[in-house]
């Protein structure tokens, strides 16, 4: 099964119409838990960004010898490959990043996102098709982290990027965990609105 | 039947491969990961002295490894050091076998030089075969004795506890009275935005200064760090001011983060226990070296 799209398509559908967290309401765990602020919010995506192109790409190299019945195991598996040989690399090599990324990367293993991307696009289509589905995926992801981080970390401590911008801490309900709910919550449906007002600005139905 | 074959026997192939990957990076990167971590290492022991950022370390200043085993033979257990006699190539190491209620047992000379000693495998022999055959040997934990000028001014413990997820590694700094020094998370997989907040400035300096008699029975409170401490904490007053809040609430608990108080309740129980445990053996070893006159580099 071929699909039409460009790999720019192809990015800017994980961005935007398809975006992880506000279109498909996927790895919500992470998004809820982690982005208490933008940097953290970044940091996830990077990582997300490096398995899930990875993997994507493998998956899409060895789709056609993966058994139908064993092909969630071999997802995890190549997930699992991936994270850990980003993770022996990076605290080998890049000491200094690991420092900061460690602790992201590990978490990766069992995020929704990637398992989904996997089934739904990289054991169906060619490589480089899965290469830009899973920058798009990661990047999207990533932006969507750095959002609600950005607005979490702006109400919840009253600063960007940890320097303080407000001078005060607005409600610190917002770097709680229950608060992400909240706050993913009111942005999709944001977007959503967004969504649709320019929609009907186009005379689209 | 003819599908189980295949799912069993694909299965195992894709596994095999991805654990050979695994293996390959892992061989590939393994020394250079050790090489990093004994290099954060002695930063980290460093900068717990108070040298910062490659400030000059006086030559008066040597540190000591003192190693210690637990050593089981038949059904009784007992506890073997392998203490340093002095600095030099044939000084060699002190072996010091204590009881469990304290009571010494033996000692004896091992030729065993520093370096040899940093090495795990070589270690572990040596110290086999000064505790003799028919015992069973397991290393339990190393401590650093810092002295400047032939005076103690410092220990350094290491030590792993359990956090909220898996282990937090720590090493501590604490002075000759057991008071704390400096914590220093090394090894962590807390929740980011969460317990990972224990690296954080602000919630490791709660422990500096805080006196043995405090930390015996410390705990932690779940409420906000007032807004001047915390300023303290995260040393954004002068040196002297810092100085008088560390004084005020040296015999109070330890404020938890915000959303993890299990890593933070970890963290304070597991310095608590490191400390304590630390003081009670260092005084049962200084008790019997100098009973026993046994000559050791510090």
């Amino acid at each position: 099964m071929a699909n039409d799209k460009s790999s720019l398509q192809l990015i800017t559908r994980g961005i935007l119409s398809e975006n992880p967290i506000f279109k498909l309401a996927l790895s919500m765990c992470p998004a809820v838990g982690i982005s208490t602020t933008v940097m953290n919010g970044f940091m996830l995506g990077v990582a997300v960004l490096f398995v899930q192109v990875f993997s994507s790409v493998t998956i899409s190299i060895f789709k056609n010898v993966i058994h139908p019945r064993i092909r969630i195991p071999t997802y995890t598996l190549t997930i699992a490959t991936w994270v850990t040989v980003i993770d022996l690399v990076l605290a080998a090599y890049l000491p200094e990043a690991y420092a900061k990324m460690g602790i992201f990367v590990k978490l990766i293993v069992a995020f929704a996102i990637i398992t989904m991307r996997l089934e739904m696009f990289a054991c169906k289509e060619p490589v480089k098709d899965s290469f830009w589905d899973g920058m798009g995926m990661g990047l999207g992801f990533m932006v969507g982290m750095m959002a609600i981080g950005f607005v979490r970390e702006l109400l919840g401590s009253g600063a960007i990027l940890g320097y303080d911008v407000l001078g005060f801490k607005p409600l610190l309900f917002f770097i709680l965990p229950s608060a992400g709910f909240f706050v993913v919550g009111l942005m999709m449906a944001f977007f959503n609105w967004i969504e649709v007002y320019y929609k009907r600005s186009k005379g689209l139905k | 039947m003819k599908n189980i074959i295949t799912i069993v026997v694909r299965l195992t192939l894709s596994c095999l491969l991805a654990a050979s990957v695994m293996g390959i990076c892992f061989i590939f990167t393994s020394n250079a990961k050790k090489h990093n971590e004994h290099v954060q290492e002695q930063r980290v022991i460093y900068e717990l002295l108070g040298y910062k950022g490659g400030a000059k370390i006086p030559d008066s200043m040597a540190l000591h490894e003192v190693y210690r085993y637990v050593i089981t033979g038949g059904d009784k257990q007992s506890i073997g050091y392998l203490v340093p006699q002095g600095h030099g190539k044939d000084k060699g190491f002190l072996f010091v076998n204590i009881d469990l209620t304290g009571g010494f047992l033996a000692s004896k000379n091992v030729a065993l030089s520093e370096s040899e000693a940093l090495d795990p495998k070589i270690r572990d022999k040596a110290f086999e075969q000064a505790a003799g055959p028919g015992h069973t040997v397991k290393f339990a934990d190393q401590t650093i004795v810092v002295t400047d000028s032939g005076a103690r001014i410092a220990y350094l413990l290491g030590g792993k506890f359990q956090g909220f997820k898996t282990f937090i590694n720590v090493m501590l700094a604490v002075d000759p009275g057991f008071a704390i020094l400096g914590l220093e998370v090394l090894e962590h997989e807390e929740d980011p935005g969460l317990g990972a907040e224990i690296d954080q400035d602000y919630f490791k300096n709660q422990f500096k200064g805080k006196p043995f008699e405090a930390l015996k029975a410390i705990d932690v409170v779940k409420a906000p760090i007032p807004s001047d401490y915390l300023q303290a904490l995260n040393g954004k007053v002068s040196e002297e001011d810092i100085m008088k809040f560390r004084e005020q609430y040296k015999g109070k608990d330890v404020y938890a983060l915000t959303g993890a108080t299990i890593s933070s309740k970890a963290v304070t129980e597991g310095v608590k226990g490191i400390v304590t445990k630390f003081g009670y053996r260092l005084n049962v070893l200084d008790k019997i070296l100098k009973e026993q006159q046994l000559a050791v580099s510090f």
